[in-house]
């Protein structure tokens, strides 16, 4: 066992001990579980978007494709699992699908201006381009060069492809880190209970 | 009914004391009344609380939308402007569909509330400052508003009580602006952190210290230590932060002179034929719409500032046509909410801590006392009163490390050390910052609700230009790079440390209430909350709130005794 287990499991049997009067109070009062969230009422959410079966509630085939591609190249397995593995593109749906119109059109209109420019310089939609084109044309995207001077420059005007790379790329970022591969990929063991703090422990003035 | 635990039938006792509201406030006048014999109905509007509803443990990859649920959105448009309003917790938080209020064009205010056993003492911020001499006399020493009518000495004895029982961790810094209290041991700085107290010691000769906050580093009064586990707002299953319903109100109900009433959403105070005196007050159960009275001696209102208030100005009888104990014409008048929107952020390059996620997660930042217009600094130019810093620095993830890629998950896990400083500056009184009763608006009780009229004025924007360059220059002086300020005055509410609207004063023609948060015109009815307070100081505000409960509590126990009341 891990020192941290040693102490996560000591933490939770004193909460134990410290709940029991005041879980006698508030059980003696009636509860009312349609005001719990689902959260508050143990629900599980973790399993839904790897169930057999599934299909997108928001997305047509073409864009789920195409957003499962994108996912994969922005966030690639490397040694560890990417966000195709992470299902990112399910979580997307799942959201978008909940979103207001206009958010929904935002998105979309992020997704095909990606297909837009393939077409226009490759001829295909991006998710049947090969694997070297699709870096070319998502190289161009990420890092715009406008003018002979780069994006940051004074004087360079926006490229309208790099807002739509970093919103895409912001929701995808956004689906693998809070998914448990994510959650895996920072660090996290899986243990909650994680103190104490030790804070700084260096001489005065060096923290090196 | 529920949630009594007294025999006889709630609505055919008379009380000592009514008591509305269980939040900070709440239960400490609950608490400290009972434990003197007064026989007490404590009042909720919401349902009671369990541990068993805590997430604080719970992974966001088990939420089905990982907190981006349309359910907040659609229910909450309002409470989820703050952070701690999440589809963990959102249940917790007013549903804005059944809570309205209104604002007039052009002047918004975000009013975040809790209807819960326990209130927003469940997700505060805990972060517990005491007020000085320099606050409750700040008027005589500036020339602009009213000071208090009470001293820090009045008010010390009652931190002192507070402190030691909620349980305050911090360090002792003997700052002019800041009084020390009774602190368990701090919790400790990051390197980072370390590095700016040095350093704008050295070069502005102001102090950084540890947050003083209300979460324990030791085990307390049969709590137990923080673990370090991180989201506090979602509850603790070891009690670790201070929250009514697992202290306050527990000591109260155990007292056997406690009746607590949940889901009784409470529209306005009773007064009896006997002029000038309340009876108790009336309220709408939450569930059923019956309407009922729970009589009682005194009346007690701690239902956070705005609350309390709505409730006497929707207490209007023919000597109080404009809100009951409103002979003065201050009630719902002076609100405050404290200014924030300004600070700076920046990166500490020479650190080379890595970010994980398995880390201790410290629930608390670091603190920088008010150093504008101090006995020790001189007067500044632009603005009266001052500011304090909240903030902290750390390794975190590079979320917004850019390209694409493998290097793009590499430099997320290098991540970045950032430090950060952020602005809680005095909201002055004003007359023309007020609530009223919008007669055409109700809530889902049928309660008149509130108009609420409030702007932050020009020495609110003084203060936060000031603030975000003065954080910058911390920083710099820190060695952070790519530095950058933050200077402008965020909407009202956002601070949510609502402040004032029935101030404390000792003369009635001004004031609502009086040295011990009594109505000057109803001496059986008192407000303990926010609503009470004459400033706003810049230091948050629940633990002066707490003392000055223990204290009025301390008064009112004394009265009965002698049979005043």
């Amino acid at each position: 066992m891990k020192r941290r287990d040693l102490i996560r499991g000591s933490v939770l049997a004193g909460a134990a001990a410290a709940l029991r009067p005041s879980l006698a109070a508030a059980q003696s009062v009636a509860q009312q579980p349609s005001e719990l969230t689902p959260a508050q009422s143990g629900v599980d959410a973790s399993k839904d978007l790897a169930a057999p079966g599934w299909k997108p509630l928001f997305l047509d085939e073409h864009q789920n494709e195409t957003l499962i591609v994108l996912s994969d190249l922005i966030i690639p397995a490397t040694d560890t699992p990417g966000a195709k593995e992470a299902l990112v593109n399910r979580y997307i749906d799942l959201v978008l699908a909940a979103e207001t119109p206009e958010t929904q059109r935002t998105f979309l209109n992020s997704l095909g201006y990606v297909d837009g420019e393939s077409m226009r310089r490759f001829k295909a939609a991006f998710r049947y381009l090969s694997r070297e084109d699709q870096d070319i044309l998502l190289h161009g995207l990420a890092y715009p060069r406008i003018g002979g001077g780069w994006a940051g420059d004074t004087g360079a005007v926006a490229d309208p492809g790099h807002g739509h790379f970093e919103a895409l790329k912001g929701r995808i970022m956004s689906a693998y880190y809070s998914s448990q591969i994510g959650e895996k990929e920072l660090g996290w063991d899986g243990a909650f209970a994680h103190g104490p703090y030790q804070g700084c422990e260096h001489p005065e003035g060096d923290h090196k | 009914m529920s949630g009594t635990n007294m025999a006889q039938d709630p609505l055919l006792t008379t009380y000592d004391a009514v008591v509305v509201g269980s939040g900070a406030t709440g239960g400490w006048a609950a608490k400290q009344l009972g434990e003197a014999g007064l026989k007490v109905a404590l009042l909720e509007a919401g349902r009671a609380v369990s541990p068993k509803e805590f997430t604080e443990h719970m992974p966001s990859y088990k939420l089905k939308y990982r907190d981006h649920s349309p359910e907040v959105v659609r229910t909450r448009p309002v409470q989820k402007q703050c952070y701690a309003c999440m589809e963990y917790n959102y249940e917790w938080f007013v549903n804005d569909l059944e809570n309205p209020y209104s604002t007039p064009p052009g002047k918004p205010f975000t009013w975040q509330r809790l209807r819960i056993l326990g209130g927003r003492s469940l997700v505060w911020g805990r972060q517990s400052y005491r007020l000085s001499d320099n606050d409750f006399k700040a008027a005589g020493r500036d020339g602009y508003g009213d000071d208090w009518p009470i001293g820090y000495a009045d008010l010390a004895p009652y931190y002192d009580i507070v402190e030691r029982y909620v349980g305050i961790s911090g360090a002792t810094e003997g700052n002019e602006m800041l009084p020390d209290g009774q602190f368990l041991p701090p919790m400790k700085m990051s390197c980072g952190e370390v590095q700016l107290r040095a350093r704008v010691k050295a070069k502005f000769g102001h102090t950084v210290t540890i947050g003083r906050t209300a979460i324990l580093t030791q085990n307390h009064n049969g709590r137990l230590a923080c673990h370090y586990c991180g989201p506090c707002e979602r509850g603790c299953s070891t009690f670790s932060y201070f929250s009514s319903p697992f202290t306050t109100v527990k000591d109260a109900l155990a007292s056997g002179n406690c009746t607590l009433l949940t889901n009784a959403v409470v529209s306005h105070v009773d007064m009896d034929t006997e002029p000038n005196k309340t009876r108790g007050v009336t309220y709408v159960d939450r569930l059923t719409r019956q309407v009922k009275e729970v009589r009682g001696k005194a009346v007690i209102l701690c239902a956070q500032a705005l609350e309390s208030t709505r409730i006497l100005l929707n207490s209007s009888t023919r000597e109080y046509p404009n809100g009951l104990a409103n002979s003065s014409g201050a009630l719902g008048h002076y609100l405050m909410d404290h200014v924030v929107g300004a600070g700076a952020s920046g990166r500490l390059p020479e650190f080379k801590t890595l970010p994980n996620a398995n880390e201790p997660e410290r629930p608390n930042g670091i603190y920088v006392p008010r150093f504008r217009n101090t006995p020790s600094s001189k007067r500044h130019s632009r603005f009266i009163r001052g500011y304090g810093y909240q903030g902290g620095a750390e390794a975190g993830f590079n979320f917004s490390a850019e390209g694409y890629g493998a290097s793009l998950k590499k430099a997320v896990k290098e991540g970045e050390y950032g430090i950060s400083l952020g602005a809680f500056g005095e909201s002055l009184a004003r007359w023309d910052n007020y609530i009223e009763i919008d007669r055409d608006l109700k809530d889902a009780w049928g309660i008149p609700a509130l108009r609420i009229s409030m702007t932050h004025g020009d020495n609110e924007a003084a203060l936060m230009e000031d603030a975000g360059a003065t954080a910058a220059e911390m920083l710099e002086a820190a060695g952070a790079k790519d530095i950058r300020v933050q200077a402008g005055v965020e909407m009202p509410g956002m601070a949510i440390h609502e402040l004032g609207t029935a101030r404390m004063g000792n003369d009635p023609k001004k004031s609502v209430l009086n040295a011990f948060n009594q109505a000057h015109d109803v001496k059986n009815l008192f407000v303990m909350d926010g609503a009470s307070f004459v400033s706003s100081a810049c230091q948050n505000p629940t633990l002066t709130m707490m003392a000055l409960t223990v204290r009025a509590c301390d008064h009112l126990i004394g009265r009965f005794r002698k049979g005043e009341i």
